[in-house]
């Protein structure tokens, strides 16, 4: 009653103190993530499909923004305000283990399998890219690129770690581990981007490295 | 006074009836006196569950003017402390109660003297629902979790905050208010009484003021009923934090209750449910939702009628 949504600052939005650290942030998106998702029993019948595609999108800017420790300084510049200086001082422990965690399977916002279909398929990078021969970990980035999805996203849902999704795109194959393993984490990869055929872009991939052995 | 609660939600088969009937089933058995109000006009059936298979009195007794005090319509039961007013004889007309008749039969609750007085609400969000749910600050909400359910219960709290906003305006304000709703936000969002607040907010200030006051004070709670093994536990949180958070209004989560079988069973067989499966799940549940509710609730009670 206080503030619309839109008006509230990405902390409020998020419902985390200014202080927080990283990992409650991430905790916090994905409770959020929980109740705001199409599928989600709690908000289904509480929104209009716009009114939830703008949550969601405000969510994601919050996010991404506080993750980023050099852009939440920027942004934490921009606020200004009592409460902001209020909760500055005081840190609370953060719990690094929730016993009551849910199962993580559906944390983050879910890459619209149905979304990222018609976007493959509309697009003539990605067509262009699929139909080479020769695919590296930039035609890999260029692809998540063109499709708008995060990083971050392919990380939560494949639980992949994150430099290795990073080295995998920048094909530092020092960085990676054994052909075998390297193999998983690519159709892990095209899988969460919803590229089809999974087998045989990813064994493009594999005999495009560099150094086979 | 007595204690009000109201007992609303959206859609029909959610389970108002067995709740009203069990709480009040548990408060008389904790030695309060505790009258059941079967306010469910034009299809009335709570006596069933309460073993009063054939009420003498009725509801529209004191409707039709037939007994001119409320208390000469009350039934007792074969419970000690337990009392009902039934709506079994109900004239067929009575769901179209006029608005003389409704502020009456408020009045004349209002002066009952019992420890606690349930009110079994129908489902929908016809104005009588609203403003008999709206006779106590301590409503109780209950859903089960389904979409269609959830759904309804949150179409019922949308249109129990407008009627409540309403208030606080004359009609030709009112009017006014509608139409700088619809200009500034567009047509549909005189539907979301959020946008109506916040359009509040910024043109009357002072109104607003009262309004928040007003919902401070309010202490709804929500049930969630069936709640089967998979079901997602967490749900009845999530619920009151987007209700929170969106509306602005406070809704505890009270607690869930565990679906069960035997449930169909007792009201099939017409005996009480707490009475013939005491040591079932769903039995339980009951007892520490009526246990924790009836410590929470605080005293007040309103009417805006009188």
């Amino acid at each position: 009653m206080e503030k619309d949504f839109d008006q509230m600052n990405y902390y409020e939005l998020l419902d985390v103190q200014p202080g927080a650290s990283a990992l409650e942030i991430r905790s916090a998106y994905n409770a959020a993530m929980q109740m705001y998702q199409p599928d989600s029993l709690v908000s289904y019948s509480f929104f209009s499909r716009e009114e939830r595609d703008r949550i969601l999108a405000l969510l994601d800017t919050a996010y991404f923004t506080l993750i980023n420790e050099a852009q939440r300084a920027k942004y934490d510049q921009t606020l200004n305000g009592p409460d902001m200086e209020l909760h500055r001082g005081v840190k609370k422990p953060v719990s690094i283990f929730d016993i009551r965690r849910q199962s993580a399977q559906i944390s983050i916002r879910k890459n619209h399998t149905a979304e990222l279909k018609t976007k493959i398929s509309q697009s003539r990078t990605i067509a262009e890219i699929l139909s080479k021969q020769e695919i590296r970990g930039a035609d890999l980035k260029a692809i998540r690129n063109e499709l708008g999805v995060t990083l971050e996203a392919i990380h939560q849902e494949t639980k992949i770690r994150l430099d290795y999704l990073n080295s995998l795109e920048e094909d530092r194959l020092d960085k990676l581990p054994a052909t075998v393993f390297l193999k998983g984490f690519v159709k892990a990869y095209l899988k969460s981007l919803c590229i089809d055929p999974v087998d045989d872009v990813s064994t493009r991939y594999i005999n495009s490295l560099p150094h086979k052995n | 006074m007595a204690h009000i609660w109201p007992i609303g939600g959206g859609k029909g088969g959610s389970g108002k009836s067995f709740l009203a009937s069990s709480m009040a089933r548990l408060l008389a058995k904790s030695g309060k006196r505790t009258l059941l109000i079967d306010l469910d006009l034009g299809a009335a059936n709570l006596h069933t569950m309460v073993g009063v298979p054939y009420p003498e009195k009725c509801f529209s007794d004191f409707i039709l003017k037939k007994v001119t005090d409320l208390g000469d319509a009350v039934l007792t039961t074969p419970f000690p402390d337990l009392f009902l007013i039934s709506g079994a004889h109900d004239s067929l007309d009575i769901a179209n109660l006029t608005y003389e008749k409704k502020i009456r039969t408020l009045r004349a609750i209002s002066r009952l003297d019992y420890d606690y007085i349930i009110l079994d609400l129908g489902a929908g969000t016809a104005y009588n629902t609203l403003d008999f749910f709206l006779a106590s600050r301590n409503g109780i909400f209950i859903t089960t979790p389904e979409p269609t359910s959830i759904e309804n219960v949150y179409r019922l709290i949308r249109a129990i905050y407008l009627r409540r906003i309403r208030h606080f305006f004359s009609a030709s304000d009112f009017k006014k208010l509608e139409k700088k709703v619809r200009e500034r936000l567009g047509n549909d969002s005189w539907n979301k009484p959020e946008n109506i607040v916040s359009v509040i907010r910024g043109e009357f200030p002072e109104k607003f003021a009262l309004i928040k006051k007003d919902f401070n004070a309010f202490h709804f709670k929500l049930i969630l009923n069936q709640l089967r093994k998979q079901d997602n536990t967490a749900l009845g949180e999530q619920i009151c934090k987007i209700i929170k958070k969106h509306l602005g209004i406070n809704v505890d989560f009270a607690g869930n209750i565990a679906y069960d079988e035997h449930v169909h069973d007792a009201i099939c067989q017409r005996v009480c449910f707490l009475d013939r499966y005491p040591h079932t799940r769903a039995a339980n549940d009951l007892r520490v939702l009526n246990r924790k509710m009836s410590n929470a609730f605080g005293e007040q009670l309103i009417f805006n009628y009188l």
